[in-house]
Parts: C-alpha cells; structure tokens; sequence
C-alpha cells in the first residue's frame, strides 16, 4: 500500500504485516517497526514504539486517512489515483478550490504551457492568501474564473491538458 | 446606575461562549447571534436565545450593524457586548446601540474613534506624555527624508488607520523611500479608504507588552498588569504571557503609569489594552485596542478576575473593582485551523474527535466539539490553552503537558508546532522579541517519530481499505479495521 502525506508528493510504502492481539508490524520501505497498541474507551488509542507511547486517532474518509498523533495532525492519501494520473503526464486535471474563497489573482491564460509548481490562481479565504500551483507540467486547457469571482469549495477554477511533448511518456516531474 | 437585564453577544466562536458564561454569571439573559455557517456553532446554544442575522459572509452578518440592532430590539436585550474583532471597535457601532437606547459594552464612541486612528492616538500619547516611537507625521517626502536620515534606516511607515500589520512596511534604504511612501498611500487607501500615511523610526529588536486597564464612569481607573505578546507569526500575536519574563518592577511601573496617563487623558471607560514596545530600558507606545483582547485570560488567571463580569459591572454604571496583587505566572498559546509545515494554509473540515487537556492551572478556551464545522468565513482560532502556574517554569511545564494531551482530529492545526515552541530552550530561557519564530522557528516539521506512528496507524486502515474492496459483497457489515485489537473503533466517522 503506498501512501502519500497530503501537501507531500514523497511516496511511503506501508504495510501492516503482523496483527496479533496487541502487536502491531508495519513495513515502511525497508524499515521494519514494531508497536503495541492498547485501545482506549474514547475511540483511541496508545500506540508504543520504541519505547515511546503516543495518543492515537484516526478516521478514514472517502478519499483520505485522517490521523492524529499526541496533537500533530496527519492526512494521508492511498497513492496509485495519484500516480495513474501522473503515467498519463499529467498529476491533476483540474484545479479545484480547496475551499470556498475568493478569486484573487489568476496567474496564466488558456494555451499557456506551466511548468510543474508554477503558480496558477491566488485565492483568499479565511483572510489568507493561497496559492494554487501546478503539481505536474502542463497545458492550461482552460481558464473558469476571473479575477474577483466567489468560489465555492471543489470548483473547478484551471482545466489542464498534458503538455504536449510529454503526452503518453512514463511520468513528468511533480512539485515538491 | 442601569440596570441591565438581558445581553446580546455580537460575535461568535470562542468569545461568544466566553462572554456568554460571565453574564450568565452576572445574572443577565443571553442572547447570540448567528450567521447561516454558524447554525449549529457552540455560542448559539450556550445562549438563552439566538437570533439569524444573515448568511456565512461576515460583512452580511457578523459585520451588519442594521442586522444586529434589529436583532437586540427583537429580543428586548439592553445591552451588546461586541466580543473582539468584528464590529468591536467601529465607533459607529456603538453609536447606532446609543440610538436604539441599548448600552454599548466598551468604551464611548468619541473615545474609540480618536484612539482607533493611529495619528489621533499617537498625539494623544504625546500630550500625555507617554513616549512615542520617534516619527513624523507626513509622507511628504523631503520631510520623510531628512527625518530617515536623522532617525536611520530601516524607518516603518504605517497606515494611520491600519493594525495588526496591514498597512504597514519597512523601508530598507533611502532609495526605496518614495515609492514606499507612494505603495503604502495606495494600499491604505484601498484597505481602509484612508490613504493617510506616518513614519517611525523602526526598532531592530523590540518586544511587545501591553497593559490591561480598566476604567469606570464615575473617573476611577486600574491597571492589571502586563502581557508580553512578543512571539508572533506575521504580525499576529501566537503566544502570550504575564508577566513579561525580565521585565523589571521599574519599568512596569512607569508602563503602567503612562497607560493610566494615557487612558485619564482620553477619558477611557470600560476595558482596554495600551500596548507599548520594548527596546533595552525604552519604552514606546504603539496602540490603543479598545476592547476586549483575545489574551485576556493571561492576566484573568494571574489576578483572579473576571474581565467580562468587570466589563458588565461598568457597563450598567458600576465600580471597578479594586485588583487583587497578582500571583504566579500565566501562559496563553492559541491553536489556529492552519497547517504549520505547509506555510501556516487555512484548514478547514470537521471536528471527528476531540481530546481536551485538564488538571490544576489548566484552561481551555474554545467552541469546538466533536462534530463542528471549521468553515473559511472566519478566522480560525479553534481555542486558547492557558496555563497557570507558581513560576512561570511551572506554567511552562503545564502548557507543554496539556498541549501533549491535545487532540482535534478532523481540522489540521498547529498545536504541535505551539508544543514544540513552549518545550523549546529558547522559550524556556525566555529570548523572546518579535523576532522570536524568524530567529528560532523559520522552518518547522513534525518528527519522524511521529511520522512513523502516524504511518503505522494509516496503514492499518488503508490495509482494511484494501480487504472492502476486495470482498465488497460478502463484507456487508462494516467492520473496524481495529477489530482484530479487542473492537478498538478509531475509525468510527466514516464520510
């Protein structure tokens, strides 16, 4: 099972090898680790490696893993959409609003070609700016919003197309 | 004296809940407010009442005075308390609640229209005789010139109605001075309509501490000691403390005598915070935050108060009360909805489980609950942890711990990066400026350990991802992938 840390394009491999009672053994790469867990009546749990004991939570939502660990927070994503999308030279499609906000800047036009991290959109929320970059080269097949406009979470705000000399080659490189 | 009877909150989040419990205490009626993103939010129903006044965007709700002075007249409230933020220092707000004959908790509108211009305030300050950070006040620039060359650069020029850093910039070297001047009077007018611009000279290492004070209408007036809100992320205070670690009892007294000067000469009533920076054995005053401030509870929990329930007190024509000496040592960190190692982004979502730290000198400020929406439209402080303790060590030591017992799955925060800071020998040794995070946390990523145990346990559910899929049909039920570890339900929220 590969996972990918959300904001991360760093791949972990990992996987549960053992489960017997309280023991634990997860392959991560080509580390091996070993852990207890002993659940706790609030729906958490301790999970003890090495020696050290950490506070645990976690949900599964439709498309990520929430988890806590003592009060750092993680988000994981099954990795392999990720990387089909990626065998086709193109790690997103679409760049969508990661929250309803406000369209600040729109940073490139219809038939520019990006290049992996290139900013695309600014937009604002919650009194932030965020920007949006490509995570992989690309043509801009479309732009949907202007500058000024109100977005809602999930809109889709670029349209992207695979850049044209890489269209059907292995993978293009992603931001990291 | 007014009696009051029943008091609309008009805010939301944490402050509401918080100004909800005093009043509760002081023996009026509540009534919240809430906007169409805020239906089901904890302060509307911690209130006797509450009352929809618009939808989600904060300028059709939260910021509509038309829409809240109806609300107060619909529910008979006698008085508004405006929390922070929001409409809580616009001086025509409190004039439309004078109108409506409703009692304005906070200072009089004159009182908050001079102090909430920076220019007004700072010549204020001066006939006081409150010492200013050097400046002049004119973007002329031969006049801006000839003052950097006196005063040195870098120089700061600032918007005369901005805060909490907007508006504001440093200029670096004399060739950069007029086109600052010219970007700072574009920006400031189209921030704040008011394109007014004043220069400082600017201090390379200053810390900043602020002084509580409170005042009555029958002319009486207290001062509650300091905050050291030095540790700040662009410009936003992160974490606060009382007392200001080092400073000497000399120089608090002069700080609290100038903030008491000030607040006589600008004939303040109700609660307000002077806020001063610090440089070696200099003092300068910076604002005037005509409110209640978010840091509040840093001084409640050293001298025993409770500033809402003082607050209230003045407001229906009453005496401030005398304050207790202080004790001890108090601690404040605020956990915002934002991802630390992915440059501080908002984050929002649901609240799936939430692990509230305790023990003695333990307080936690918040309106989350398992269950609550962290949505864009607001500002995202989920809580204040603050902590109480004999020493500030002993303070310390508490934050650390409740800050390790913290838990909110759901919203990506910044809990542990605020835990990393407090543990810090930098923290600890108290080698606090603003420039404390640029110096000592430019950069922050959570350990590999624990990125390790968090591998762990995603692992186990993407493992029994892999089994639903698998089987789909013959797995009807759904089964915890924590099954097989005597039926732990970790993953009980499933969307």
């Amino acid at each position: 099972m590969k996972l990918t840390r959300a904001g991360d394009s760093h791949e972990i491999d990992a996987e549960v090898i053992l489960r017997d009672g309280s023991t634990i053994r997860v392959r991560i790469g080509d580390r091996e680790l070993a852990a207890e867990f002993r659940p706790n009546a609030d729906g958490g749990g301790v999970l003890a490696i090495d020696g050290r004991r950490y506070p645990v939570f976690g949900a599964r939502r439709k498309e990520s893993i929430l988890v806590s660990v003592g009060p750092a927070c993680f988000e994981f994503k099954p990795a392999e959409a990720a990387a089909r999308r990626r065998a086709r030279g193109l790690a997103a499609a679409e760049i969508t609003a990661p929250m309803p906000g406000k369209v600040l800047k729109v940073l490139v036009r219809d038939g520019d070609l990006v290049e992996a991290g290139q900013p695309l959109v600014v937009i604002e929320a919650m009194k932030m700016e965020t920007t949006l970059a490509a995570e992989s080269a690309a043509l801009v097949k479309h732009v949907r919003v202007e500058e000024g406009q109100t977005v809602d979470h999930g809109a889709v705000l670029i349209e992207l197309s695979p850049p044209p000399a890489s269209s059907g080659r292995e993978s293009a490189p992603r931001a990291e | 004296m007014a009696r009051l009877t029943k008091l609309l909150v008009a805010n939301r989040g944490e402050i509401a809940l918080r100004i909800i419990r005093s009043a509760r205490l002081f023996g009026l009626k509540t009534v919240a407010v809430y906007s169409a993103a805020d239906a089901k939010s904890a302060h509307v129903g911690a209130a006797d009442e509450a009352i929809a006044i618009g939808p989600a965007e904060a300028a059709k709700s939260y910021l509509d005075i038309a829409a809240i002075i109806a609300a107060a007249k619909q529910s008979g409230a006698d008085a508004i308390h405006p929390g922070y933020g929001f409409l809580s220092e616009r001086p025509e707000f409190a004039r439309a609640a004078a109108d409506a004959q409703i009692v304005f908790v906070g200072p009089r509108p004159e009182v908050m229209a001079a102090l909430g211009d920076k220019v007004a305030a700072r010549r204020i300050a001066v006939a006081a005789g409150v010492p200013v950070v050097p400046g002049i006040e004119t973007a002329e620039i031969s006049a801006a010139r000839a003052f950097a060359a006196l005063a040195g650069y870098p120089i700061l020029v600032k918007a005369a109605a901005g805060g909490g850093g907007r508006g504001m910039r440093i200029v670096a070297e004399a060739a950069q001075l007029e086109s600052a001047l010219e970007a700072a009077a574009r920006e400031a007018t189209a921030a704040f309509g008011d394109g007014r611009i004043f220069i400082e000279k600017y201090l390379a290492h200053p810390r900043h501490i602020e002084i509580q004070v409170l005042g009555d209408e029958h002319g009486a007036l207290v001062a509650l000691g300091e905050r050291d809100c030095s540790i700040q992320r662009r410009y936003q205070k992160i974490i606060e403390e009382s007392p200001a670690p080092g400073l000497s009892a000399e120089m608090r007294a002069k700080m609290i005598d100038a903030a008491l000067k000030l607040a006589r000469a600008a004939h303040y009533t109700n609660a307000g915070t002077t806020e001063f920076l610090v440089e070696g054995d200099n003092f300068y005053f910076l604002e005037v935050n005509a409110r209640l401030q978010v840091e509040h509870p840093v001084t409640e929990m050293r001298f025993g108060c409770d500033l809402v329930c003082e607050q209230l007190r003045i407001a229906s024509g009453g005496k401030v009360s005398e304050p207790a000496a202080p004790r001890g040592a108090a601690i404040e960190c605020r956990i915002n909805a934002e991802d630390p190692e992915h440059n501080f982004r908002p984050a929002t979502g649901t609240v799936l489980h939430l692990s509230v730290p305790g023990g003695p000198g333990v307080r936690f400020d918040s309106h989350m609950t398992r269950g609550a929406e962290v949505t864009p439209w607001y500002d995202g402080l989920l809580g204040k942890l603050i902590c109480y303790g004999p020493t500030r060590e002993e303070a310390r030591g508490r934050l650390v711990n409740a800050l390790g017992e913290f838990a909110l799955l759901g919203v990506t925060n910044n809990a542990a990066y605020l835990r990393d800071i407090v543990a810090s020998e930098q923290f600890r040794d108290a080698r606090i400026s603003t420039h404390f995070i640029d110096q000592f946390f430019p950069e922050w990523k959570i350990t590999n350990d624990e990125i390790d145990a968090a591998t762990v346990a995603a692992a186990i559910t993407a493992g029994d991802v892999q089994a639903e899929n698998a089987a789909p049909k013959a797995n009807t039920e759904r089964r915890s992938p924590w099954d097989s570890l005597n039926n732990f339900e970790l993953w009980g929220s499933r969307r």
